[in-house]
C-alpha cells in the first residue's frame, strides 16, 4: 500500500503535446547556461573532436581568438538542451536539424539563452497518434548577439491518441 | 610553438577533392559516459535518456542515447580527417537521426566531400561534407552535412 504522501501527491507535469503547439507561438526558454572551460573540454574530448581551437589555448590565441573557442556542437547541444522542456520533453524522437548556422564564436564564460518559434505542425500520414512539429530556434550570448540558429523537427504525441512511442 | 606542427599535413583545403569518401579509423561505444553525462551537462531534460526505470515499459525497453550526442560523436570521429585544420565551422544541414542508439552500441563515421569553393579569405576555402554515423551492424544511425572554413596549405603549412 502506498504511503500517505504518495496517495496525496499530484504529479507536477513537464512538457507539451501536439495539441499544445500553434504555428507562430514563441517560447523564451528557461534557465540559460554559462559555458565554462570544463564543459568545453569534457564535451570536446568525450566526442573525440580534434580541432585544437577547442582545447589548446595557445593555438586558439595564435588564430586571433581571446581564449579557446567553445566547440560549436556544444553550443548547439546547450541551446537545444534549454529548449527541451518547452518543445520535446513529452514528445517522441528527435528527427533532424536543417539550415543550422553558427553566427559568432562562443568563448568560456559566455552565457547562452534560447528562443524558439513554432513554424509548422502536421499529423503523421503513416503513424496514427503522432504528429511532426518544426521549430526555428535561436541561441544568444549575454550581449543578446545571435550565435546560432537552426530548424528542428520532432515527432510529438497527440494528447487525444494516448499512444506509446 | 610552431602551430602547423600540431595538426595534420594531409587535411588542408587543397587536399579535399569532390567525391572523395573516407572511412574514419576509430569507433566509439556509447555508454553512460557519453549519453547520460552529456545529456545532463547540456540540461536536456528528456528523461528517456537518463531514467532506465521509466523506459522499461516502453517499446525501447531501455534508455535511448540522445540524438545530439549520437551525431556529435559521429562528427567527432570524423573531425581529425575533415576539420582538424578548420578555422571555423560554418553550419550544419539535412541532419537526420535515422535509427535509435542504445548503451553498448558502437558508432563509426564516414565522410564524403560534396563541394569545395573559395571563401572571402585568401588563406582558407570552404568545404561541404556529408557525414554518416553507422553502428556495429552497419546500420546508418545519422547522416547530415557540415560546412567548414579550412586553412589553405599555401598560407598555413609553414606557420
Amino acid at each position: 500500500m502506498a504511503e500517505d504522501f504518495m496517495a496525496r501527491a499530484e504529479l507536477v507535469p513537464k512538457g507539451r503535446l501536439y495539441e499544445d503547439f500553434e504555428v507562430g507561438q514563441v517560447f523564451t526558454h528557461h534557465w540559460g547556461r554559462t559555458i565554462n572551460h570544463g564543459d568545453n573540454s569534457l564535451f570536446t574530448t568525450l566526442t573525440l573532436n580534434y580541432n585544437p581551437l577547442y582545447f589548446n589555448r595557445e593555438y586558439a590565441l595564435a588564430h586571433g581568438h581571446p581564449d579557446v573557442q567553445v566547440n560549436p556542437l556544444l553550443v548547439f547541444n546547450t541551446v537545444f538542451g534549454l529548449t527541451v522542456e518547452d518543445l520535446s520533453e513529452m514528445g517522441g524522437p528527435f528527427v533532424g536539424v536543417d539550415e543550422l548556422t553558427y553566427h559568432l564564436p562562443v568563448y568560456p564564460g559566455d552565457t547562452l539563452t534560447a528562443r524558439s518559434l513554432t513554424m509548422d505542425k502536421r499529423e503523421s500520414a503513416s503513424r496514427p497518434g503522432v504528429g511532426l512539429v518544426t521549430w526555428h530556434t535561436e541561441g544568444f550570448n549575454q550581449r543578446d548577439e545571435r550565435v546560432i540558429d537552426y530548424r528542428r523537427t520532432n515527432i510529438v504525441r497527440l494528447r487525444s491518441a494516448n499512444v506509446s512511442l | 610553438m610552431k602551430i602547423s606542427s600540431l595538426t595534420g599535413r594531409g587535411n588542408y583545403f587543397e587536399d579535399f577533392v569532390v567525391g572523395k569518401v573516407m572511412r574514419h579509423a576509430r569507433g566509439k561505444t556509447v555508454g553512460e559516459t557519453e549519453n547520460v553525462l552529456i545529456t545532463n551537462l547540456v540540461m536536456n531534460t528528456a528523461q528517456g535518456h537518463f531514467n532506465e526505470h521509466a523506459m522499461k515499459d516502453t517499446s525501447f525497453g531501455q534508455r535511448l542515447s540522445y540524438g545530439g550526442v549520437n551525431f556529435s560523436l559521429a562528427l567527432g570521429l570524423a573531425s581529425q580527417d575533415t576539420t582538424e585544420n578548420a578555422l571555423a565551422e560554418l553550419g550544419l544541414d539535412k541532419i537526420r537521426l535515422r535509427a535509435p542508439v542504445f548503451h553498448g552500441d558502437t558508432i563509426y563515421a564516414y565522410s564524403e566531400v560534396l563541394e569545395v569553393k573559395p571563401s572571402d579569405r585568401e588563406d582558407a576555402g570552404e568545404v561541404r561534407f556529408r557525414h554518416w554515423g553507422v553502428n556495429q551492424d552497419d546500420k546508418v544511425v545519422f547522416e547530415g552535412e557540415r560546412r567548414a572554413l579550412i586553412k589553405r596549405r599555401s598560407h598555413w603549412a609553414d606557420k
